[in-house]
């Protein structure tokens, strides 16, 4: 490399970092990492042409770059919004953002059958996520919700359109991961939905990354379907030699005991497929769904959760918690940690680990545990181990 | 009477077929154009006209024009908006049945501005009979050597294909019509790129409303100065107005933008009045998504001066106080009329045509629409007015193209200026079923000035 390609300056929420030209707002913020990155419902990094639709990644242009320091008059798309040398983003340090935010979580919330107690994704969904993050606690829609019949999508996928939040995520892996595309979408506006023409079944060896991109509990895993909460199963990476083409044979199973539940790709922090010397590692469908013993792989041992999410919250015995960059964002000043949820319920005590308790929870599972929650009542971020 | 310039000759019998318009000295703007004028001194033509985009948003046209990238090697595409489908609006229609050539006259001129050989007519799909007469047009233009290879010997070649669009609104947008254009489903593209840079095929497009591209025709053809002498200010040239409601001469009139908004309404050349000696209560200036306006408002400006139809004039004082030029689409309101139900009717529109791709659009236009049924209803509370508001607020700007906004904006206006009317409907659910509010006190002269 003869010529060092010049690095652009951004600041997002106090915090600057050099980027390469091209990246976008979104992937510099995850660069940095923790509570400054936007929530993104319909981007995927591995996916060509996605993003731009969910409208949760908006960021206020407080300033568009060094040569134009004009703020951008409307909130931007980060996912889709390249930086310029000398931007300066605002994502949670700007009340607008915030309110627009609040706003989008809502809209999608309206239409969502909120069913997440018999839902399987929930634990790993990232509409959860974002209303746990920005939800309010009551809904101000007294409407009837929009509501779909079941649809088999192939003999594996289901598809619960009612819970779909259009982000066209799985249309792009039809797209771009199998050979002829039969499924799509279908109408417009609040009665838009993903669809196969005329009841076609998906009948390719990767249509199940659909479900692994599906931010929401739109298409599950028929294997899987009521099984466990997936809390309660143990994720543990595994290998095979898959003789598919295009098939990294990396997954990660996910086992109660020594049975494997539900065979998945291999994420990374942002929930997207994790990349094999460069290339996103898909999983074929032979992987997913029919190599359901431990046998069948070679298991290297926990995956590591480094989510932010409802299952990265202290579930796992491989646990990475999330970067914190509120000290930063904040100038220095430490948030002051009002209370230990810890500290008045045993339920969902840390020291436990859900994957080991035999049938159903009970209290008294968590009750004769015997351990103290370390640091408990300290000002430690999270009341828990490190 | 104001001057004609796109309509002075639709009412010759037969100026449809290309011998009558010829005869009447049609062509005339693509002959001086090709023969004695270059690409780009045409387009610095239509810069100097001050001509402002005719599809609602009022863009200079001869800067949209520059704005063309222009690589080597790389074609470049004119494509007419002709999918005019914003309620209220029907002046294209008008122009291309009854006076087709005009259309297609721009057209070349204007392909042969941006280097287009191959310039497309996206057209609504329920504009059925419109497609046989233009594309009678075009076969009678390239009969007699206007279209096809080396046009008038000058060397340009041009192609111009009909293309009809299969009934959606959003595909009016400008990215959306692009992709159903390529035979994708007509979803707006996220911007940037511009279509300037990346449009039809990714190659550098420029996409221009019906009205804009005729009316390059007289700029050519008189040239610049002359047709920056008709108007006021930054509305130069005239515009197509298509009036409809409570009026009692409906139809497309021509304008030069300086009469007022009430000489528009009351004299016989134009609207010729309300009927039934009945008062003007609202009105929608520029068709349904720009916002709607009391008939103080609309007649006079918050600074007490007389509203012109101009594009300054009527936007004057913001959303506030004004509204918008838009397209064209007038359509008068009498004090028969009932706010709520007419933005009801509005806000199912925008519910049917989102087209679904971004949350605050899909979601946000079926809850305003269920709300306004239910205060139309006398089901609706006073909570639902703020909660309107707030619907709306979220929608506006946060979306991927405009139709968020158009869909945002009838429904904030009617709250803005008639907020009584609505809270009339809640505390009066029996009789809001029955009568109307009337014209209530939207007509009064305002002494104040009004802060938003």
């Amino acid at each position: 490399m003869s010529e060092v390609t010049k690095l652009f300056k951004v600041t997002i929420d106090n915090i600057t970092i050099d980027v390469a030209p091209g990246t976008t707002i979104l992937n510099a913020a995850r660069q940095i990492g923790g509570d400054v990155t936007p929530p993104a419902m319909c981007y995927y990094s591995k996916l060509e042409g996605s993003g731009g639709k969910c409208r949760t990644c908006l960021v206020e242009v407080a300033a568009g770059s060094t040569a134009d320091p004009r703020p951008m008059p409307k909130l931007m798309a980060s996912c889709r919004t390249t930086v310029m040398d000398g931007m300066v983003v605002k994502n949670i340090t700007s009340e607008k953002v915030t309110d627009a935010r609040n706003g989008v979580v809502e809209f999608l919330l309206i239409n969502h059958p909120l069913d997440c107690p018999i839902c399987d994704q929930a634990g790993e969904c990232h509409l959860q996520d974002l209303g746990y993050d920005h939800g309010k606690e009551g809904t101000r829609y007294e409407f009837a919700r929009r509501t779909f019949e079941k649809e088999d999508i192939g003999p594996y996928i289901q598809l619960h359109m009612t819970r779909c939040i259009l982000c066209y995520r799985c249309t792009y892996v039809a797209d771009q991961l199998t050979d002829k595309r039969v499924h799509g979408i279908l109408d417009r506006g609040d009665h838009a939905e993903i669809s196969t023409y005329i009841s076609k079944a998906i009948d390719n060896d990767f249509s199940g990354n659909m479900i692994d991109v599906c931010p929401v509990g739109a298409l599950t895993d028929k294997t899987f379907r009521f099984k466990n909460r997936v809390w309660f199963t143990k994720p543990v990476d595994a290998h095979r030699d898959c003789e598919t083409k295009g098939c990294c044979g990396k997954a990660t199973l996910w086992l109660r005991g020594n049975e494997v539940y539900r065979v998945t790709a291999r994420k990374d922090e942002w929930d997207e497929v994790q990349s094999f010397d460069g290339k996103p590692g898909w999983i074929c469908n032979a992987c997913r769904f029919d190599k359901k013993k431990t046998s069948d792989w070679v298991v290297e041992g926990l995956t590591t959760i480094n989510r932010h999410s409802v299952i990265g919250a202290n579930k796992y015995k491989a646990l990475q918690m999330p970067k914190e960059t509120v000290k930063e964002v904040m100038g220095g000043r430490d948030p002051k940690l009002l209370m230990n949820i810890h500290n008045v319920s045993e339920v969902n005590n840390p020291a436990v680990h859900l994957s080991e308790i035999e049938g159903p929870a009970q209290m008294s599972d968590f009750k004769n545990s015997g351990e103290h929650v370390e640091g408990a009542g300290e000002s430690t971020q999270w009341g828990m181990k490190k | 009477m104001g001057r004609k310039l796109l309509l002075d000759k639709v009412h010759v019998d037969g100026i449809r077929s290309y011998d009558v318009y010829r005869r009447e000295g049609g062509y005339r703007s693509v002959e001086k154009a090709l023969k004695s004028m270059n690409p780009d001194a045409v387009t610095d033509e239509v810069k100097k006209s001050g001509l402002r985009g005719r599809g609602g948003a009022g863009f200079p046209t001869g800067m949209k024009w520059s704005f063309l990238a222009k690589p080597a090697g790389v074609p470049r595409y004119l494509v007419c908006n002709a999918d005019e489908s914003e309620p209220g609006t029907f002046k294209d229609r008008y122009l291309m049945e009854f006076i087709p050539h005009l259309l297609i006259e721009g057209m070349i001129v204007s392909s042969f501005a941006l280097g287009s050989n191959l310039s497309y007519i996206y057209i609504r799909g329920e504009y059925a009979w419109i497609i046989d007469i233009l594309e009678q047009a075009i076969a009678e233009a390239k009969q007699h050597g206007f279209l096809g290879k080396n046009i008038l010997g000058s060397g340009f070649d041009c192609e111009i294909y009909v293309h009809r669009g299969a009934g959606a609104y959003i595909c009016g947008e400008e990215t959306a019509l692009l992709e159903s254009l390529e035979g994708k489903r007509g979803n707006p593209r996220i911007k940037p790129p511009f279509p300037a840079v990346k449009g039809l095929w990714d190659c550098p497009t420029v996409v221009n409303n019906v009205e804009t591209l005729a009316a390059v025709v007289p700029i050519i053809n008189e040239g610049a100065e002359e047709y920056a002498k008709i108007g006021i200010g930054k509305s130069t040239g005239t515009k197509l107005m298509s009036a409809c409601g409570n009026i009692n001469k409906p139809g497309v009139y021509e304008i030069d933008m300086t009469i007022p908004v009430e000489e528009f309404i009351y004299s016989d050349e134009y609207c010729g009045g309300i009927p039934n000696k009945k008062r003007l209560k609202a009105c929608i200036p520029g068709g349904s998504s720009v916002p709607i306006l009391p008939a103080n408002l609309l007649l006079t400006t918050a600074k007490g001066e007389k509203r012109l139809m101009n594009y300054e004039s009527l936007s004057d004082g913001g959303f506030a106080t004004g509204s918008m030029m838009g397209s064209g689409g007038f359509i008068v309101l009498d004090e028969d009329q009932c706010v709520v139900k007419h933005t009801y009717t509005l806000a199912r529109f925008y519910r049917h045509e989102s087209c679904g791709q971004c949350s605050p659009c899909r979601e946000g236009t079926g809850w305003m629409e269920k709300i306004l049924l239910n205060i139309d209803n006398g089901k609706g509370r006073i909570s639902d007015i703020d909660l309107l508001w707030d619907i709306q607020r979220k929608i506006e700007g946060n979306t991927i193209c405009p139709l968020g906004d158009a869909a945002a904006w009838p429904v904030a206006a009617a709250i803005r200026h008639f907020r009584d009317e609505f809270e009339w409907h809640v505390l009066n659910p029996g009789e809001c079923l029955k009568s109307n509010y009337g014209l209530a006190h939207y007509a009064d002269e305002i002494h104040m000035p009004l802060i938003a």
